[in-house]
């Protein structure tokens, strides 16, 4: 009993990631049809962040956990104007902030120098695109097909996996958390401190996402382009605004994650995005446009994926495996799409012909 | 088409020895002819599953691991000869796809795409654990397979008079393959199933109604596809020469993805093309590293410390080519093709 309660405890603590990993998708699906396979990417860049401003520069872990989460939504919103909704501007900006880069560097120029120049050449070059395009009227944003959209996403997180590494290396470091690995105990069981705080700030980011997604004008914007597209264009809802407030809110959500996934002695590595992997199952569980669906998914998940671990060795069956936890969490998947082929809570596609 | 493909294939391996040289300085040698052969056999039956018939699978190396492991247990273990093992390798792919492919009929777009990606897992799950049949995370070794048909031995070859070497041989097997492959697939898709499965990608319901039988053709396609995708395994086994699920996992499927959307998707010529392209890029980049300074990447020819590797610098271009193809040519190369050979058509007078 104790060890079902205990396997319970660390399997919500667990699942409270996925969630969070998962609503990062879910929010990013439903406002724009897009699956964001570079969610993964951003899980890295936020744990990296966090680990940057918090170690490397010595602030304070939580003000690091925000600065990161901002700058992941950033990122996050970045990815989505350049690559996903092809608009002239930010590729001129990117791309000219990149050749100045490369050129500036290649020439002698001290690294960081050269990356602040090519910021600044490109911060320029977008204004002037947007000028020019204002004075002489633009072309229209060019916009991907949906199974086009996956392939960018996983282009895109093959090269921030490349990226990431390279910047700050391919060792284990330790996050700095101010958790470690302290633990209180009642009743027999175990809480570890990280998992406690992982719960926590989970609650707070969901429970965050759920009044600006209920009573907020941006939520409200969100939902309404969810529902009907061209019915929210149509209202004076701007979808570049919901399109870019989606990927900013996933990239927090993901950089949250990882940094809580990344707690720890020595956790953080730049093989995290794995873990995203195992948000999927997670994510068809609840239904992919459901915020609820992400919660009870992750949760279940979670839940699943930590019992099949602590049960295998005591039921004896080791031969399934090493590993077979993260199967389990596929059949399970499996199992409930076969019976709800969208998910327990996603919304069932009407098809027309 | 592809037969004018093929046409040209076969004749220009003819003169392997010259051309080795030449290519050979451009970092192309053989032996990545000889890889790019087997992802454009895989890449051929992942079109046919994707390109046309619309399921998108991120699942092929599965299936690819299934021929390459079957080659390795009846082929090197148990010593069967080649006439057996290869047709055995294509049909336990054949069986795997007929399993799998039933559950594509349930599953529709974003949905089939995450559980081809749990499948990726599972087999990962599979072959790293069950150490009688796949050896475990160590491997097997597949060297000893027999490579012969009847008089004609692959390993060394020796027709009309000329011997070939092992590489050479291999060239001759994997591409006698590759146009066997595209003329099957080609003749699949210009008939009557081939003009159901695209009705299938381009709308399942429709197509149902016009009464084309949705199980039939969703199970065959990814049956067939499997099945060539074990082809493809079954001669990258002896090729390695050692197998190991590192050979078989997500970052392969979706190099297959990548070939085909470079290539063209719901083209034949197009995968074969893509495969060249994708196979020979790490080659030329790295031929390129040796006698060019690129900025930001650690180079062979020391002086400017990169920030990049060059096998990151691979990876980092594969991603900016799916994402750029897929943004400015969504058709891919063989799309590009297309509009050259249409401009051409009416020329020069285009109106």
């Amino acid at each position: 009993m104790i060890q079902f309660l205990q396997g319970l405890f660390d399997g919500a603590a667990l699942g409270a990631q996925y969630s969070l990993l998962v609503l990062g998708f879910v929010v990013i699906y439903r406002a724009t049809g897009i699956i964001n396979f570079a969610q993964g990417g951003l899980v890295l860049v936020g744990a990296f962040m966090t680990y940057n401003v918090s170690q490397t520069w010595g602030w304070n872990f939580y003000l690091a956990l925000f600065v990161s989460m901002l700058v992941t939504a950033a990122i996050g919103v970045l990815m989505q104007r350049l690559l996903l909704q092809w608009v002239l501007r930010e590729l001129v900006g990117v791309v000219s902030a990149l050749l100045a880069w490369a050129v500036l560097f290649y020439n002698g120029w001290n690294q960081v120098a050269a990356f602040v120049a090519g910021l600044v050449l490109g911060l320029v070059s977008w204004v002037l695109t947007r000028e020019i395009e204002r004075r002489w009227g633009g072309g229209q944003a060019r916009e991907l097909p949906v199974f086009g959209s996956i392939m960018v996403t996983i282009g895109i997180l093959f090269v921030i996996k490349q990226v990431v590494p390279s910047v700050w290396g391919f060792t284990e470091s330790s996050m700095g958390d101010p958790w470690g690995l302290g633990v209180s105990r009642t009743a027999g069981l175990i809480f570890s401190h990280a998992k406690l705080w992982t719960l926590l700030l989970t609650a707070l980011a969901l429970a965050g996402f759920f009044c600006v997604d209920r009573f907020s004008r941006i939520g409200v914007a969100m939902r309404a382009t969810h529902v009907d597209h061209e019915a929210a264009v149509a209202n004076g809802i701007s979808h570049r605004v919901v399109f870019a407030t989606a990927f900013g809110i996933g990239g927090g959500m993901a950089a949250l994650a990882g940094t809580t996934a990344a707690a720890g002695i020595a956790q953080l590595t730049p093989n995290l995005d794995l873990i995203v992997f195992l948000a999927f199952p997670a994510m068809i569980l609840g239904g992919f446009d459901s915020p609820f669906g992400a919660v009870v998914g992750g949760l279940v998940v979670g839940i699943v994926q930590n019992l099949t671990k602590v049960y295998q060795p005591a039921w004896d069956l080791e031969w399934l495996g090493v590993g077979f936890d993260r199967v389990m969490v596929f059949l399970v998947m499996l199992v409930v799409l076969m019976v709800r082929p969208y998910g327990l809570f996603g919304t069932k596609e009407v098809h027309r012909v | 088409m592809t037969l004018m493909f093929c046409y040209f294939v076969l004749p220009l391996c003819w003169e392997t020895f010259p051309f080795v040289r030449t290519i050979d300085s451009w970092g192309l040698t053989l032996t990545t002819l000889n890889y790019a052969g087997v992802f454009a056999i895989g890449a051929l039956g992942l079109n046919l599953l994707t390109g046309y018939t619309g399921q998108v699978s991120l699942g092929h190396s599965v299936f690819v691991a299934v021929g390459a492991y079957a080659t390795a247990y009846a082929g090197s273990t148990w010593n069967i000869p080649m006439w057996l093992w290869l047709p055995g390798a294509v049909t336990a792919g054949f069986l795997v796809g007929l399993v799998i492919g039933p559950f594509a009929l349930r599953l529709r777009g974003n949905y089939l795409v995450v559980v081809t990606l749990g499948m990726v897992f599972v087999g990962d799950h599979l072959f790293r654990n069950w150490k009688s049949a796949t050896g475990g995370n160590a491997g097997v070794s597949v060297s000893k397979a027999s490579l012969e048909i009847g008089p004609l031995d692959f390993r060394n070859l020796s027709v009309f008079g000329q011997q070939f070497d092992k590489d050479q041989s291999f060239f001759w097997l994997i591409w006698g393959a590759v146009a066997l492959v595209a003329l099957l697939l080609k003749n699949i898709v210009r008939a009557r199933p081939g003009r159901a499965l695209q009705a299938i990608r381009d709308r399942d319901l429709a197509a149902e109604i016009i009464g084309v039988d949705l199980f039939r053709y969703k199970t065959m396609a990814f049956a067939i596809s499997s099945a060539v995708a074990a082809l493809a395994g079954a001669l990258f086994g002896p090729l390695q020469g050692y197998i190991s699920p590192i050979d078989f996992g997500l970052l392969v499927s979706i190099q297959y993805i990548a070939i085909i959307i470079l290539g063209g998707l719901g083209t034949v010529h197009g995968s074969i093309i893509g495969a060249l392209l994708l196979g020979g890029l790490p080659r030329i980049i790295e031929g390129l590293a040796k006698d060019v300074d690129l900025p930001a990447v650690a180079g062979d020819k020391g002086g400017i410390e990169g920030i990049v590797s060059i096998s990151s610098l691979n990876h980092i271009i594969y991603g900016v080519l799916i994402a750029g193809f897929l943004l400015l040519e969504p058709r891919g190369v063989a799309g590009i093709w297309a509009r050259v050979k249409a401009y051409f058509q009416t020329w020069p007078f285009s109106y």
